[in-house]
């Protein structure tokens, strides 16, 4: 570049600068990605919660509070980073009712649930009944689809919630659950037998 | 535990496509709580304070009392600043003349001595 162009070059650059945006449209913008993003995640967010917690009043209470954890936290990063760390935070949050409810089981002298150390398909008395899967009514299959996927510890459910029902890949679905990908593959595996198992007469 | 399946693609399918379903399919008065609840996380978003902001106004308060600061020293050094009026021509010449600043450095000894002889002495 010449001196001559530089000269030319710089209020170029200046007028460049003077053209972006101005900040409020562009948070504005932001604000539109953002909910864009929530609006587009919030139902499957809300049945992820009423799969863990069983009641839907406590799932809508924990899909809000990761919606402000969520914005506050990673609001400011790029769009593209949104979705895993969205479940990240709804996780956290399913994790952290878990541990109340095991806590609060404690203090009214109940048994402590490990659900890790309990066979879950002996959770899931009713899911068997209404016959096979694939010939039962939407309305029934959904709930023994629900009944089998409640009856699964939080790790294997939310392993195969987000990686199968979401779509996310191993890596994703690791930083959503803070894990290895290891223990991903590890939690998808069991959790997949257990369904078949439980879901087997409906197939 | 058995093994997966090559055939748990069937059912996995059906799966996923009842869960779709269950979400697609939740009551008005659901999707307005939920609605509800992205506008209050959006509005916290709207409300809060970034860290730019802070940061600006921060430089914008430093920038405010430097200003005071300054125009308080210059009010109070006011007097003073008139006798540092700029120097003229002749005050110059007295001051880099060479010839004064000899004569007195070549006369310290014997200002010296006359300050240390009796007042009788300086004849006076």
């Amino acid at each position: 570049m010449t001196p001559d162009s530089a000269l030319i070059a710089i209020p170029g650059c200046l007028m460049a600068a003077f053209d972006d945006p101005p900040a409020a449209p562009r948070a504005e913008r932001e604000s539109r990605a953002l909910e864009a993003f929530l609006r587009g995640i919030e139902r499957r967010a809300l049945r992820m919660a009423e799969l863990s917690t069983g009641q839907r009043e406590d799932a809508l209470d924990l899909v809000q509070d990761a919606m402000l954890g969520f914005v506050r936290h990673y609001g400011d990063r790029d769009g593209g980073e949104w979705q895993p760390l969205f479940w990240r935070v709804l996780d956290s949050r399913l994790n952290d009712w878990h541990r109340r409810q095991r806590v609060r089981g404690r203090w009214w002298f109940r048994p402590a649930r490990n659900e890790d150390d309990e066979d879950p398909i002996a959770a899931v008395p009713d899911a068997r009944e209404p016959g096979p899967l694939a010939r039962l009514a939407d309305a029934e299959a959904t709930l023994a689809l629900d009944g089998a996927l409640r009856a699964l510890p939080i790790r294997q459910r939310q392993a195969f919630l987000l990686r199968v029902w979401e779509g996310l890949d191993v890596a994703d679905t690791a930083t959503a659950m803070r894990c290895s990908e290891g223990s991903v593959k590890t939690h998808l595996f069991r959790a997949l037998a257990n369904l078949r198992d439980a879901l087997e007469v409906h197939r | 535990m058995n093994a997966p399946h090559d055939d748990d693609a069937r059912w996995v399918d059906r799966a996923t496509a009842l869960l779709d379903a269950s979400a697609d399919n939740l009551d008005a008065a659901t999707l307005s709580r939920l609605n509800r609840a992205r506008q209050a996380a959006l509005a916290a978003r709207r409300g809060r304070w970034r860290p730019w902001t802070v940061g600006a106004g921060l430089a914008g308060a430093a920038a405010a009392m430097l200003a005071i600061a300054i125009g308080l020293h210059g009010r109070i050094d006011a007097p003073s600043s008139q006798a540092a009026a700029p120097l003229d021509a002749t005050d110059i010449d007295v001051l880099s003349s060479d010839d004064d600043t000899l004569d007195l450095s070549e006369n310290l000894d014997f200002y010296a001595w006359l300050e240390s002889q009796p007042v009788d002495a300086h004849g006076g």
